[in-house]
């Protein structure tokens, strides 16, 4: 059967789209080896990336994250509640994925997709051992009282590199929180004071004065990339990720240092060079990912 | 406590017959073949339509007609208080099959015989009305999907409190214990397709309410024409028609 040729006149265009179905991997391949993929973009080059802050008005933080396609949309709610003995003054932080089935078509109601819990698990990962958040500034009376935090990501649009995506979100949602003001009540227990009070004068005296935000060292990011026979490919579509299935993903943190590294199996062995590849392409991504984090932060605070 | 001032204002300022700020895009969710997200006032609900495609469970295969399946579930953030289990709970559930039969109704379902749609609704931010704000938004997703329809279909919720009937509740409106009326309309047709109340209501008063809910549900229809209209222009637009 014949390669046709990507000329402009319909009937090739419908051939491509049906070859670009029925062989799938020669499809990419022809791209690959012009160097360049089926959305034009070069080999290392991750997609637009936007940000918002805030998109979630009742949450306490939230920020809105777009890879291409896929669609993230974290939030963070904030509750009272006793710290641990082991460790008093310090509070706690839950995280959650969802993929709900708007995602995908693929993702069916009441059979939970396969990707989510892994994503949980990473994410609770990558966040703590980088160190981003110190579970000290949580703590409100010690022994008795601490916020935890309940993260909750949604996933409204499954077009690969999920873990990135959802990432990038929490790092935004957490650096856009505010933490609300509480007071402590006659029973002892800890409320937290609603904004409309603020005319009033309040009977008790607040636990913190002003509403604050947390301080964020060492943030991390990532990226997830494709291997494939000599290839690297940098932020998968979904089409991409279901063709070829060896995906790594390295996480740093703002000063370059490696967080995570995650290499889940996949027909595709490594050598040291590819993997050295891979943290380079994310050495940079790592910097874009910052100043598009650092404008939107700023483009709050002009607000 | 009072929901209309002496002046005739609500708690948020508007006007007994007015209605909250609608917003509405088409195509929010890439992957899907029809979405939307659909917001009336702080209620902003986001609906995905999959169809027509295979059946999943062959055994729930209808010959003659498609499959309707429809999931209603809330973002853990959406209320004002976290919640422990946002779907498969009962208001959930009761919620999900409300949606689907409202829809079934007005999708032409003999033309896709052996197929099956799914809608799939997520609530991210609810401040009452979010029965009717999903319905808007789940037939502007299937408009958006292509799926072929009788009408569009459109909701709105009224009430009464403090002796005034009040279009378009919001959260605090709706859990003052009042009577809460949600109408789901075919506008063109003029037919209803939904009706559902709960507390009492003298029949006159109820009837009142119920065109003024009706009265509602044209408005969103006409909002919904013109964003669908939109829509199709700038398709037009770029394929330079």
């Amino acid at each position: 059967m014949g390669v046709p040729d990507a000329s402009g006149d319909l009937s090739s265009e419908m051939e491509v789209d049906a070859f670009r179905r029925l062989f799938p991997l020669r499809y990419f391949e022809r791209h690959l080896s012009e160097s360049v993929r089926p959305d034009a973009r070069p080999l290392g080059r991750a997609r637009d990336t936007t940000l918002a802050l805030g998109a979630v008005a009742s949450a306490h933080g939230s920020a809105l994250a777009k890879i291409g396609s896929t669609t993230m949309l974290a939030a963070i709610k904030m509750e009272v509640m006793t710290p641990s003995t082991e460790s008093p003054d310090e509070g706690c932080i839950a995280i959650d994925f969802h993929m709900p089935p708007i995602c995908s078509p693929i993702v069916r109601p009441g059979r939970p997709a396969e990707a989510a819990p892994v994503i949980s698990k990473q994410l609770s990962d990558t966040i703590s051992s980088s160190g981003m958040i110190n579970l000290k500034e949580l703590s409100l009376v010690s022994g008795k009282a601490a916020w935890i935090a309940y993260l909750d990501i949604y996933c409204l649009d499954a077009d690969g590199a999920l873990f990135d995506a959802a990432l990038l979100s929490a790092v935004a949602a957490f650096s856009h929180l505010q933490i609300p003001i509480v007071s402590l009540n006659d029973d002892g227990k800890i409320v937290v004071i609603l904004e409309e009070d603020d005319g009033t004068k309040l009977e008790k005296e607040p636990v913190n004065r002003e509403k604050r935000k947390l301080t964020l060292s060492s943030i991390p990011f990532s990226l997830t990339c494709i291997l494939h026979k000599n290839y690297i490919l940098a932020d998968p579509t979904a089409e991409e990720e279901s063709i070829m299935e060896t995906l790594v993903t390295v996480g740093l943190d703002s000063s370059s240092r490696l967080v995570s590294f995650y290499k889940p199996g996949g027909p595709v062995l490594a050598y040291t060079s590819a993997v050295q590849d891979c943290v380079a392409l994310t050495r940079q991504r790592v910097k874009e990912l910052q100043e598009i984090l650092d404008e939107a932060i700023s483009g709050m605070e002009i607000d | 406590m009072e929901f209309v001032n002496p002046e005739g204002l609500r708690l948020d300022g508007r006007r007994p017959m007015e209605m909250r700020q609608l917003r509405a895009e088409i195509g929010a969710v890439a992957k899907a073949d029809g979405s939307a997200v659909f917001e009336m006032g702080n209620t902003k609900v986001i609906a995905a339509v999959y169809g027509p495609r295979e059946v999943q469970n062959r055994s729930q295969q209808i010959n003659d007609q498609a499959l309707v399946r429809c999931e209603y579930s809330m973002a853990n953030f959406s209320t004002g208080d976290r919640r422990r289990k946002p779907k498969g709970d009962r208001r959930s559930t009761e919620i999900s099959l409300v949606i689907r039969q409202t829809m079934e109704a007005c999708i032409l379902t003999h033309l896709m015989p052996r197929s099956q749609i799914d809608i799939y609704v997520q609530v991210l931010q609810a401040d009452g009305g979010t029965r009717s704000a999903c319905i808007n938004a789940a037939t502007l997703a299937l408009a958006d999907a292509g799926i072929p329809m009788r009408d569009l279909v459109t909701s709105c919720s009224a009430g009464y409190l403090n002796s005034t009937p009040l279009l378009d509740l919001n959260y605090v409106e709706d859990s003052a214990g009042g009577p809460d009326v949600t109408v789901g309309i075919l506008p063109k047709l003029d037919k209803v397709t939904l009706l559902q109340m709960d507390a009492k209501l003298p029949i006159d008063i109820f009837e009142n309410v119920m065109q003024l809910a009706a009265e509602g549900c044209k408005a969103i229809a006409n909002y919904i024409r013109e964003v669908l209209l939109e829509n199709t222009k700038q398709l037009e637009y770029r394929r330079g028609l």
